[in-house]
C-alpha cells in the first residue's frame, strides 16, 4: 500500500471564540490514496466544507494534523485544483482569458493550443471569447472545472461540483470527473447527492455533525450496516412459507404487493420463484429495491439526508 | 515574474471593462472640464484652464484613488475572488503588488486624456519641462492616492461602504486643498488646517509643474508629506488586509 497522498489525523476546527463558538469538525481521520475519487457526504453544515477549507490551507485546525502531497497544507496550495462552493471568478474576463490568469496563479503558462483543448474538454470552445458573467450556471461550473485543471494538479478538490445544475448537466459534469479519474489524478468532492456518491466515488466518508459517520466504498458501507434489499410482487402465497425462504427476515402485505426483507436477493428470488410454481402461481411485475447510501444515511444518523 | 506580470494584466483589464470606471475616470474630469470651460466668463480662457486642469486631474486621481480602487478591491473581496486567489500559492505581496501596479496604468492613462483635452480643446501649453517635471509627481500622488485607498478598502465591509467612505475623505478635500479653488479664498481656519492633507500637497506638486514647469519652493516637504501619509497607509493597508469579507 502506497502512502496516502491526503492524510487526516484527528483533525478538529471551527469558527468564532467563546460563546459564539462553532465546532465545524470534531477528530476527524481520513486516508485518501493517490487516484482516488473521494467523496466528502453528508447534508449542509455537516462540516465537509470546513475540511475542504483546512485541506487547502484556508482554515486552520484546532486541533490534529494534515499532510497533503508530503507537505502542510499552506505549503501544498501548488499541488491542488481547486473549485470552491461559491463560483467566484474575476467575471469581467473571458473564459481563455480565465484559464492564463488562474493557471499562472500556479507558475503554469498556457499555450494557446492548451487552452483550447481544456476548453474543448469542457465543451466551451464556443464561449472561448465570453465574459465569465454572461455565461449560464452550467457553463460557469464547467469553466470552473477547466480552471481547477489549469495548472495540471496532482489533487482535485470540488466544493459541490454539481450543485445548482439541471440533472443533463449534472450528467455531463459527472462524465468529466470520471475522465479525470481516468488520468490518474486524486479527486475529492463534497456532496450532499446520494446519486452522485454512488455515480462517482470509489470511497465516500458520511460526515455528520462534524464526525465521520462511516467510510468504506458505498456498497461495503450499505453492507456493514446489514441493510436488507425490499422484494415487492405482485402475488398472493402463504405469508409463513414465504418467511421460510432462505434469507428473508420479514414479510408483509401492503394493498395489493408482497413486500420481503432480504439480505440476500439472489438466494431469496429463485426461492421464490419455486414457491410461486409449487402454488401454481407467477411472479409478476416484480421489484427489487437494494439498500442504497441513502438508507445507510438514515441508519447511521437517524435523520435523512435531504 | 510571470505569474505578476499576467496578474497585473488581469487586473488592469478588469478595470477598463468596467463601465462606471470609466466613465469616473475618462468621462467625468473631461465634463468637468467642459463645465469650467463654459462657466468661465473672463477674457483669458486658456489660462484659466491651465490653472484648472492640474486641479482636475489631481483631484481625479485622488478620486480614484480613494474610491475607485478602493472599491474594486472590497468588491473582489466580497464576491469571493479573493478567497480563491489565497486557495493558490500566491502571497498577499504579489496580489497587492499587482494591484496597485495596474491601478498605476489605468490612473496614467486617465492623467494622459486629461492633459490631451486641455491642450487640444482649451489650448493649454505645454512645454516637454513641464510634462517632464509633472510626471514624478503624478506618479507620487498616484501611488499615495492608491495606497489611502487600500486602507478604506480594509475597513469597509462592502464596496458600497467603500465608495460612501472614499468620497467623504475626497469631497472633504476637494474643495479646501487647493485643487479645485484657490485656498487664499477660504477661512483661516482651512489655510491652517488644508496645508497638512494629502490633496494639498498633491495640488502643490502637480499644478506649478504641469502649468508653469517649475517646482514650488515647499517641494521637498510635499513629498515627504505624501511619503508619510503613503508609508502609514501602506502599513495599515497590509495590516487590515484580508482575503475574505468578514461575514463568511
Amino acid at each position: 500500500m502506497t502512502a496516502p497522498i491526503l492524510d487526516i489525523q484527528n483533525v478538529s476546527a471551527g469558527y468564532g471564540n467563546g460563546q459564539r463558538r462553532v465546532d465545524a469538525l470534531r477528530g476527524v481521520s481520513l486516508q485518501i490514496q493517490p487516484g482516488e475519487i473521494f467523496g466528502l457526504l453528508g447534508p449542509n453544515g455537516a462540516g465537509k466544507s470546513t475540511l475542504l477549507s483546512c485541506l487547502q490551507g484556508l482554515h486552520t485546525p484546532t486541533q490534529g494534523r494534515m499532510i497533503v502531497a508530503g507537505r502542510e497544507p499552506k505549503q501544498a496550495k501548488g499541488a491542488l485544483g481547486i473549485q470552491l462552493q461559491k463560483t467566484a471568478l474575476l467575471d469581467d474576463l473571458n473564459a481563455a482569458e480565465l484559464l492564463e490568469v488562474y493557471a499562472a496563479l500556479y507558475d503554469v503558462q498556457l499555450t494557446p493550443e492548451r487552452i483550447s483543448a481544456l476548453l474543448e474538454r469542457f465543451g466551451l470552445s464556443e464561449q472561448r471569447g465570453k465574459f465569465a458573467r454572461q455565461m449560464s450556471g452550467g457553463q460557469q461550473q464547467r469553466l470552473a472545472l477547466a480552471i481547477a485543471l489549469a495548472n495540471d494538479p496532482q489533487i482535485v478538490m470540488l466544493d459541490e461540483p454539481t450543485a445548482a445544475l439541471d440533472p443533463h448537466a449534472r450528467r455531463e459534469v459527472w462524465d468529466v470527473l470520471r475522465g479525470l479519474h481516468e488520468d490518474r489524478r486524486t479527486i475529492l468532492i463534497t456532496t450532499h447527492s446520494m446519486e452522485e456518491a454512488e455515480a462517482l466515488c470509489g470511497r465516500v466518508a458520511i460526515i455528520d455533525q462534524g464526525k465521520i459517520m462511516a467510510i468504506g466504498s458505498p456498497a461495503a458501507i450499505v453492507a456493514g450496516l446489514g441493510l436488507q434489499a425490499t422484494l415487492k410482487a405482485a402475488i398472493d402465497l402463504p405469508l409463513e412459507a414465504v418467511r421460510g425462504l432462505p434469507a428473508v427476515t420479514a414479510v408483509r402485505y401492503t394493498g395489493q404487493h408482497l413486500e420481503i426483507q432480504s439480505a440476500a436477493p439472489q438466494t431469496t428470488l429463485p426461492a421464490l420463484h419455486q414457491l410461486a410454481a409449487q402454488h401454481g402461481k407467477l411472479v409478476t411485475e416484480f421489484t427489487l429495491r437494494q439498500p442504497s447510501l441513502e438508507d445507510a444515511f438514515l441508519a447511521l444518523t437517524g435523520r435523512s439526508l435531504n | 515574474m510571470y505569474r505578476f506580470l499576467t496578474l497585473t494584466k488581469a487586473m488592469f483589464l478588469i478595470h477598463i471593462r468596467d463601465w462606471s470606471l470609466l466613465f469616473w475616470n475618462f468621462a467625468f474630469p473631461v465634463l468637468l472640464m467642459v463645465l469650467y470651460g463654459a462657466v468661465f466668463s473672463g477674457d483669458d480662457l486658456s489660462g484659466f484652464m491651465t490653472w484648472m486642469m492640474p486641479g482636475v486631474l489631481a483631484g481625479n486621481l485622488m478620486a480614484f484613488g480613494l474610491i475607485g480602487s478602493s472599491s474594486m478591491m472590497t468588491e473582489l473581496r466580497a464576491k469571493g475572488v479573493l478567497r480563491r486567489l489565497q486557495a493558490s500559492p500566491i502571497s498577499s505581496g504579489l496580489l497587492l503588488g499587482a494591484y496597485i501596479l495596474a491601478n498605476v496604468g489605468m490612473a496614467l492613462s486617465t492623467a494622459l486624456v486629461v492633459i490631451l483635452v486641455g491642450v487640444a480643446a482649451y489650448g493649454v501649453v505645454l512645454q516637454p519641462l513641464n510634462l517632464l517635471l509633472a510626471l514624478p509627481m503624478i506618479v507620487v500622488t498616484v501611488v499615495s492616492s492608491i495606497a489611502l485607498g487600500q486602507v478604506i478598502s480594509g475597513v469597509a465591509p462592502r464596496a458600497g461602504a467603500a465608495v460612501a467612505i472614499g468620497q467623504l475623505v475626497y469631497f472633504a478635500q476637494l474643495f479646501i486643498t487647493d485643487l479645485f479653488m484657490p485656498i487664499e479664498m477660504m477661512p483661516d481656519w482651512v489655510q491652517r488646517i488644508g496645508p497638512w492633507l494629502p490633496g494639498y500637497a498633491m495640488a502643490q506638486l502637480v499644478r506649478p509643474a504641469l502649468a508653469e514647469g517649475v517646482l514650488n519652493d515647499g517641494w521637498p516637504l510635499h513629498v515627504l508629506l505624501l511619503a508619510v501619509y503613503t508609508a502609514v497607509a501602506l502599513v495599515l493597508a497590509a495590516r487590515l488586509f484580508k482575503w475574505e469579507a468578514r461575514s463568511a
